[in-house]
């Protein structure tokens, strides 16, 4: 399964072209544009008009057999037997102790087939549990996905001659103009993504960015992204939290990663339920927002109130959008109330190699909400 | 019904009879046509009968013995003690007996220093294990911890451990013997040793000895038991899959479709083969399912057993020992690693004991027969079992021979059942490793599902016939009903 060699995505040959600065980053075996011309920029324009961003590095693996339902019963946090075809949900899969593995979209194609889509890969764990069932697992990572993302992100897809009547979290197969794609709406982020098989990258990349040329569309790479996501709260595995590897491993916890909606305790028979069920009021720490009052960023640094440490930042970025350092939190329950007034050290710079303290403020999540996202 | 138990083993009848005498209603359900699972006698050839695998007993919890007054019922011993002699190609043969001066002079033909140092070893392997006995025998009573020497013996290794305390192959072998489970280079097999040391039979520590009338009399007897405490046994009920409901066990489903309703299960599964049934599979979380189905035994034994028309001859030992075939320690090495990448080991390390020496009923005037247990043997033979059932049975005879001349003419009749006969009748064992040595009870018995107790051999330490773990399972599932 391990592929060493670092993979281009099928719209490499326009990332090149567009990437001004040269600046490129790998996610998960494939290379990407980081940014294009400025990472606050894009970001900035996914605000406020459209942005495509390339999101093949995204982990994708079709599951396939008669007993597919009921592996997934097993996996999944949440019961996928309902979905009808073109329907799909999120959520998350734990290890045996109840750590968290991963989190993704369970996406129904057909009555013996489901499409996993994730932001870090376990491909070892799933088709070592599938293979009791006679699960197949089949690596669809050979496509092309396009974010379209923005206010006018809809517009742009009519300009395109594309189907916007989808709700949040469906899919559909269509034949666009003379070439088979997916349009689905995944992300967190309200927009649609398109996927295509790897020979049509250059051309869906042309027609969208043809069709949003009037909306101002522009390309936005993997910084912006994710400053996008830490916009909308929402903790990554491998980015904010280093996910379960081991199979009795009883962190990170679902709770402490804000991620409790993704589970569903009705469901009786999925896979770490009772180590969940058993630690979930136990937890002591949960996800919160924090507003840094410092234009530098401070990713993973203690927060302090009183001089006692009471929990500490995940990711941290510079938000173009609310014009300061914002962070995600894993907080006390004692302290995590918005509103509540912290102070952590930031990192030491060039420009500042003395030791800073900063106040910080405790902030309801998402920071900034965006219609139709699925965010939890 | 209060309780069902699956399985009608030693184990199983065990933690029935333990279940009806605390006043619950208890039926037992056995798969196949006769009780006793592995421990039975057969009759193997007309007028010959022996013990179909386990052909002494060493850990049978003599609790069990006098709580459910199995002396009464029937149970006796045609060998309380039996000697180990362990057989040496040169015709030295050594006997390791209760007597420790006794075997020090016997020893002392090997080696001097050996003979001297027999007793302080002795000494320590029983002191050692007497200790164990509260995490062995029982749940051990908060408070209590682990001697500080089983830690460092759980980082060591036997070949090791032995080298330390002796220098000649026959004693080092002989006492490797008792713990051919795990290979001697395998960090924390001496455990192995002092699980074995641990164990007391007829009041004598670390004991074999041999039931009158075979394994099965101590079947019969435990099954007389379980009639007296009205224990419902039904044998040819073949179990299909155990009911779950919101976690909890609420029954089982026969093969014929019968439904039988209880709070409590215990079965006499191993945990490969509780993966095996459906409510097992929905319980069982992803990393246990699947770090199970990768724990898939690689070493197992075979039993041979031989109808001999005159007494065997082993140089003049007594015949009523448990003798043994092993050369050196590296013998258990070389078999383990052989059998591990599943070809056939080249020395094989034997286990001989002569049933008829000690009770003459077991075959006919005169006549003999000889129980051979080889371990390690491959669990899965690269060219499969079925053709190599004979060549396997020619070399164990051919291995006896040599300490044993003459005994190849005067067989008459064999039976041989490979890793994969018993494994097909028995079911699939659980894989011994020094985790599950060290690991408490309630870990082997409980289950994610309520109300579900493992009570087999796959739940004791090291598998044996000692009727512990039902006597446990059925304290847990009566703890569990009290609340």
């Amino acid at each position: 399964m391990k592929k060493p060699v670092v993979r281009a995505t099928p719209f490499h040959a326009r990332a090149a072209a567009a990437n001004l600065e040269n600046t490129w980053v790998t996610r998960n075996g494939i290379t990407l544009a980081s940014s294009y011309a400025d990472a606050n920029d894009e970001a900035l324009a996914a605000r406020l008009r459209v942005v495509i961003a390339d999101i093949s590095w995204r982990w994708r693996v079709m599951l396939e057999g008669p007993r597919v339902v009921e592996f997934l019963a097993k996996l999944v946090t949440r019961d996928v037997s309902k979905l009808a075809p073109g329907a799909s949900l999120k959520a998350l899969w734990l290890a045996d102790g109840g750590g968290v593995r991963g989190a993704g979209v369970f996406a129904r194609y057909g009555r013996e087939s489901f499409l996993l889509a994730a932001s870090a890969p376990d491909p070892d764990w799933i088709a070592e549990a599938a293979a009791p069932y006679d699960v197949k697992l089949r690596d669809m990572n050979e496509e092309g996905g396009l974010a379209i993302v923005g206010p006018t992100a809809q517009a742009t897809l009519q300009a395109a001659q594309l189907p916007v009547d989808l709700e949040p979290l469906a899919f559909r197969k269509l034949s666009w103009r003379g070439i088979e794609v997916t349009l689905s709406r995944f992300g967190e982020h309200g927009g649609f993504e398109i996927w295509c098989a790897p020979d049509d990258g250059v051309l869906v990349w042309d027609r969208i960015a043809r069709a949003g040329e009037s909306f101002g569309l522009e390309p936005a790479g993997v910084a912006a992204m994710d400053m996008l996501d830490l916009e909308a709260g929402i903790a990554r595995p491998e980015r904010d939290y280093e996910p379960a590897r081991d199979g009795t491993a009883s962190g990170p916890s679902p709770v402490a990663l804000g991620l409790e909606s993704l589970i569903d305790v009705e469901h009786q028979v999925f896979s770490g339920r009772a180590a969940y069920l058993a630690s979930r009021e136990k937890e002591p720490k949960r996800l919160a927002g924090i507003e840094i009052d410092s234009d530098t960023p401070a990713p993973f640094t203690p927060l302090l109130l009183k001089g006692r440490v009471v929990g500490h930042t995940l990711r941290s970025v510079w938000s173009p959008a609310l014009r300061r350092a914002i962070a995600l939190a894993q907080i006390d329950v004692s302290c995590f109330a918005p509103g509540t007034k912290l102070t952590l050290t930031l990192p030491p710079s060039l420009a500042v190699p003395e030791l800073r303290t900063a106040s910080a403020c405790v902030t309801a999540l998402p920071f900034l909400k965006v219609p139709d996202s699925i965010a939890p | 019904m209060s309780a069902i138990v699956v399985g009608g083993g030693v184990n199983g009848l065990v933690a029935a009879t333990y279940l009806a005498r605390a006043g619950r209603k208890v039926v037992l359900l056995e798969a196949k046509d006769a009780l006793g699972g592995a421990c039975a006698t057969t009759t193997f050839a007309t007028g010959f009968k022996g013990p179909t695998i386990a052909h002494a007993l060493t850990a049978l919890d003599p609790r069990v013995v006098a709580e459910l007054k199995l002396a009464r019922r029937g149970l006796k011993f045609a060998v309380r003690d039996m000697p180990t002699v362990a057989l040496r190609a040169d015709g030295k043969h050594l006997v390791i007996g209760r007597d420790v001066r006794a075997t020090a002079r016997g020893i002392a033909a090997h080696s001097r220093a050996d003979a001297e140092a027999w007793p302080r070893f002795r000494r320590e392997l029983f002191d050692l294990a007497r200790a164990m006995r509260p995490f062995w025998w029982d749940e051990p009573k908060r408070g209590w911890n682990l001697p500080p020497t089983i830690a460092t013996l759980r980082r060591q290794n036997l070949a090791a451990w032995l080298d330390s305390r002796f220098e000649s192959d026959a004693v080092k072998a002989a006492v490797a013997c008792d713990a051919s489970g795990l290979s001697p280079l395998v960090p924390g097999s001496p455990l192995l040793l002092v699980w074995r040391g641990c164990q007391e039979m007829c009041g004598l520590q670390s004991a074999a000895a041999i039931p009158l009338g075979g394994p099965g009399a101590l079947v019969d007897a435990l099954t007389a038991a379980a009639k007296v405490a009205s224990v419902e046994l039904r044998t040819g009920a073949h179990v299909a899959d155990i009911l779950v409901k919101d976690g909890a066990a609420t029954g089982v489903v026969l093969e014929s479709g019968e439904e039988i309703v209880a709070k409590r299960v215990l079965a006499s599964l191993s945990h490969s083969q509780l993966l095996a049934t459906k409510a097992g599979r929905s319980a069982l979380g992803i990393g246990e399912s699947t770090a199970l189905e990768r724990s898939v035994p690689a070493v197992a034994s075979a039993k041979v057993l031989l109808a001999l028309n005159a007494a065997p001859n082993f140089g003049g030992s007594p015949s009523r020992g448990r003798f043994l075939l092993a050369d050196k320690i590296e013998t258990f090495v070389t078999a383990h690693a052989a059998s591990r990448a599943g070809c056939m080991p080249e020395e094989l390390a034997l286990e001989v004991v002569v049933p008829t020496a000690a009770d003459p009923a077991l075959a006919p005037m005169g006549q003999h027969v000889v129980s051979i247990r080889i371990a390690p043997l491959p669990r899965h033979l690269a060219g499969g079992w079925d053709a190599a059932k004979a060549p396997l049975a020619a070399k164990a005879i051919a291995a006896l021979e040599r300490c044993a001349p003459g005994l190849a003419r005067h067989v008459t009749a064999a039976q041989v059942l490979t890793p994969d006969d018993i494994a097909k009748r028995y079911g699939e064992e659980d894989e011994v490793t020094v985790e599950r040595v060290m690991s408490d009870w309630p870990s082997r018995i409980l289950t994610p599902i309520k109300g579900l107790f493992l009570c087999g051999a796959a739940s004791e330490p090291v598998g044996a016939v000692s009727g512990r773990a039902g006597r446990i399972a059925a304290a847990h599932a009566l703890r569990e009903a009290a609340k």
